[in-house]
């Protein structure tokens, strides 16, 4: 029994980053643009986090500075590819390097300085039967993760911004011509995912390991990029996805720790598995039928008016 | 005053060799003023990053075994993405292709002859080929995107190294080390200027350069991999396959990056050890961008990205600069180079406000 909370609470904690990082770029590609750089922009946010909470010991505040250094991020990628319809995929690559960098730098003087995990968010007298622990026992972002899955799922399905959204990531040339500012949509859409890719790296030193290291976020950031595909740009089927990822993760963990049958397997390959899962997930998905008819006609293109 | 933009009527070329040089200079004059800011010797870390190599004669042999390996990738990425073929991985094929190479050398281990080293060449590009033909196969077979498959797969190749070096292939004299055992000396890669680090990789890096521009312009390959990336419909009517061409794309760039691989663990690294992959695969893609995906050019930028590690390393002992750095002065250049290519189909035009004609 303990053991098995305390996988739910592990896979919990693993999914919640990915979950948040994922809805971003899911929102950003329905509005037409693919953003190469989330690894980046989590990383960025993961270092202002930590050095918000390192300073201040208030992961409240980290949460929104991540949230906004990972905006401020995206913003360079919004500039170069809306404004100066330069190339998505390269950009986001440079992104992702940057923030590579970028964050390395800012956390240089930070290594080996710890910091406090953020504490649960409801009384802990909720928490005291296991079920609670299970239910109720964790911090804000958990939670915060699980609205944003209705409140995006609500918003593109259920809201006039929502279908003006969709709209120009369907066919931008129509949106266009309605009246509607294709590039004004987009610049949002970005800010959002940068914004959400911002609080999914200021969760890995809040919520997983409380220091920083350099390049943290160990490619989840990607893993976020590829679960938009699994998803087929739905949000509940990201909120699975997510945490079918949070489970294999949790399982090198047990490994590394030398779980008992886990064990028999070398850590080298637990430690690869969710990159192969990656994959194989892929390849499930492309063998469905409406594999690709989902995905927004106009991703990754840039808009140019033609009148 | 306002300025618009005005579509050219055709490409300019003056534009596209303009913009990665002009690229190169605001990354310095930008770079100069945002590491000031923030408190560093910002004129000293661009002076020592982008100078002192090139000034210092010592620095160069570090240059030509730097560039090697970021040419060799770069060239075979310049292919790939001529095809609108998006291999990222190549970290991952470099990876693969020195591990290939290890395996022979571990093989051969004591043994001597002339034939060993090209046998690990031939195993290090056959892996990174075969590393690459992963994602060939599933996006030629199931449509899945060669960017996330490529890219998973190079962080799989990562734990690879670890697994291998940790357990079967372990230096049994090592202490403990996770590390291989030092190649004999017949699996080593010679070295060409006797008293320096510069070793046989550097002048086949640029042998591929000039091979790889020459096929590219001037044999069927070549006008195959430009017309399916420049024009995918035309090609269809041409009677190129869309298939064969990803296929060719990622063969080539994967044993390229294979080739690298091998190179660098018979050359520098003369063992497999968990540093091997140093990001050579992920810096590579911003010299394919800057050498305008054109091999000559891709020789020019290899040049110029390893400037920066060499420069960043000295900037490291001289001014303090942390080694990070050297990544922020080289994505702001991909960022420029980007950003200035709007520049290459677009003019920028002053638009004089017209005087108001009569009352409105």
């Amino acid at each position: 029994m303990d053991l098995t909370l305390a996988i739910i609470v592990t896979v919990v904690g693993a999914s919640t980053p990915i979950l948040i990082a994922a809805l971003g770029e899911l929102v950003v590609e329905r509005a037409g643009v693919l953003n190469l750089g989330v690894e980046g922009m989590m990383l960025i946010g993961a270092i202002a986090g930590f050095v918000v909470q390192f300073h201040t010991g208030n992961p409240y505040l980290a949460l929104l500075s991540g949230a906004a250094a990972g905006t401020a991020a995206s913003l360079i990628f919004g500039f170069l590819t809306l404004s100066l319809s330069a190339n998505q995929t390269a950009t986001g690559l440079a992104l992702t390097i940057f923030g590579t960098g970028f964050s390395a730098l800012a956390g240089s003087s930070y290594s080996a300085r710890p910091v406090t995990l953020m504490q649960p968010l409801l009384p802990e007298q909720l928490a005291d039967h296991p079920i609670g622990r299970v239910i109720f026992g964790y911090s804000f972002p958990v939670y915060f993760a699980f609205v944003m899955v209705v409140a995006v799922r609500y918003f593109l399905h259920s809201t006039r911004a929502g279908l003006i959204l969709r709209a120009v990531g369907e066919n931008d040339q129509s949106a266009h011509s309605i009246g509607y500012s294709v590039i004004g949509v987009r610049y949002l859409a970005v800010m959002f995912g940068g914004a959400m890719a911002g609080i999914a790296g200021a969760c890995f030193p809040l919520l997983l390991t409380p220091q920083w290291a350099e390049r943290m976020t160990a490619g989840r950031g990607w893993i976020a990029v590829a679960l938009v595909v699994f998803a087929s740009w739905r949000p509940l089927r990201l909120l699975a996805g997510a945490y079918l990822f949070g489970l294999v993760m949790t399982m090198e963990l047990y490994a590394k720790a030398g779980g008992g049958v886990l064990s028999v397997i070398p850590s080298e390959l637990w430690a690869a598995l969710p990159y192969l899962a990656t994959i194989v997930v892929l390849v499930l998905i492309s063998l469905r039928r409406d594999a690709t008819t989902n995905a927004p006609a106009c991703l990754g293109k840039p808009f140019l008016p033609t009148n | 005053m306002q300025f618009r933009l005005e579509k050219r009527r055709e490409p300019s070329q003056f534009m596209l060799y303009a913009t990665p040089v002009a690229a190169v200079a605001l990354t310095m004059i930008v770079g100069a003023i945002i590491f000031s800011l923030i408190g560093y010797d910002g004129v000293g870390a661009v002076r020592e990053i982008f100078l002192t190599p090139l000034t210092n004669a010592y620095k160069w042999q570090d240059l030509g075994v730097k560039a090697a390996p970021l040419i060799i990738i770069g060239v075979g990425l310049s292919i790939a993405y001529r095809a609108n073929v998006w291999n990222i991985g190549a970290e991952g094929q470099y990876v693969i292709g020195g591990l290939a190479g290890t395996g022979i050398a571990l093989l051969t281990y004591g043994m001597t002859g002339w034939w060993i080293l090209p046998l690990m060449v031939l195993a290090g590009m056959l892996g990174g080929m075969a590393y690459a033909a992963i994602p060939a196969l599933l996006r030629t077979r199931l449509n899945v995107n060669e960017i996330l498959t490529s890219l998973m797969l190079t962080y799989a190749s990562v734990q690879l190294i670890y697994y291998l070096i940790r357990a079967p292939w372990k230096d049994p004299m090592g202490m403990g080390f996770p590390q291989t055992r030092l190649f004999s000396e017949a699996a080593r890669l010679p070295f060409i200027i006797p008293g320096t680090i510069v070793h046989l990789g550097v002048p086949i890096a640029v042998v591929v350069g000039l091979v790889a521009w020459f096929i590219m312009t001037r044999s069927v390959f070549g006008y195959r991999m430009r017309v399916v990336g420049a024009a995918p419909h035309a090609a269809r009517y041409g009677g190129f396959s869309e298939h064969k061409t990803i296929w060719l794309a990622l063969l080539v760039s994967g044993a390229l990056a294979g080739l690298a691989g091998v190179l660098e663990v018979a050359g520098p690294f003369q063992r497999m050890v968990p540093g091997f992959p140093t990001n050579y695969g992920f810096t590579a893609i911003i010299v394919a961008f800057l050498g305008r995906l054109n091999p000559l050019g891709v020789i020019v930028a290899g040049v110029v990205l390893a400037i920066t590690f060499v420069g960043g390393e000295v900037a490291q002992t001289t001014i303090g600069l942390p080694n990070a750095a050297t990544g922020i002065f080289q994505a702001m250049m991909l960022f420029f180079l980007l950003a200035g290519d709007i520049l290459i189909k677009y003019r920028v035009r002053r638009v004089v406000p017209q005087p108001s004609q009569g009352a409105a």
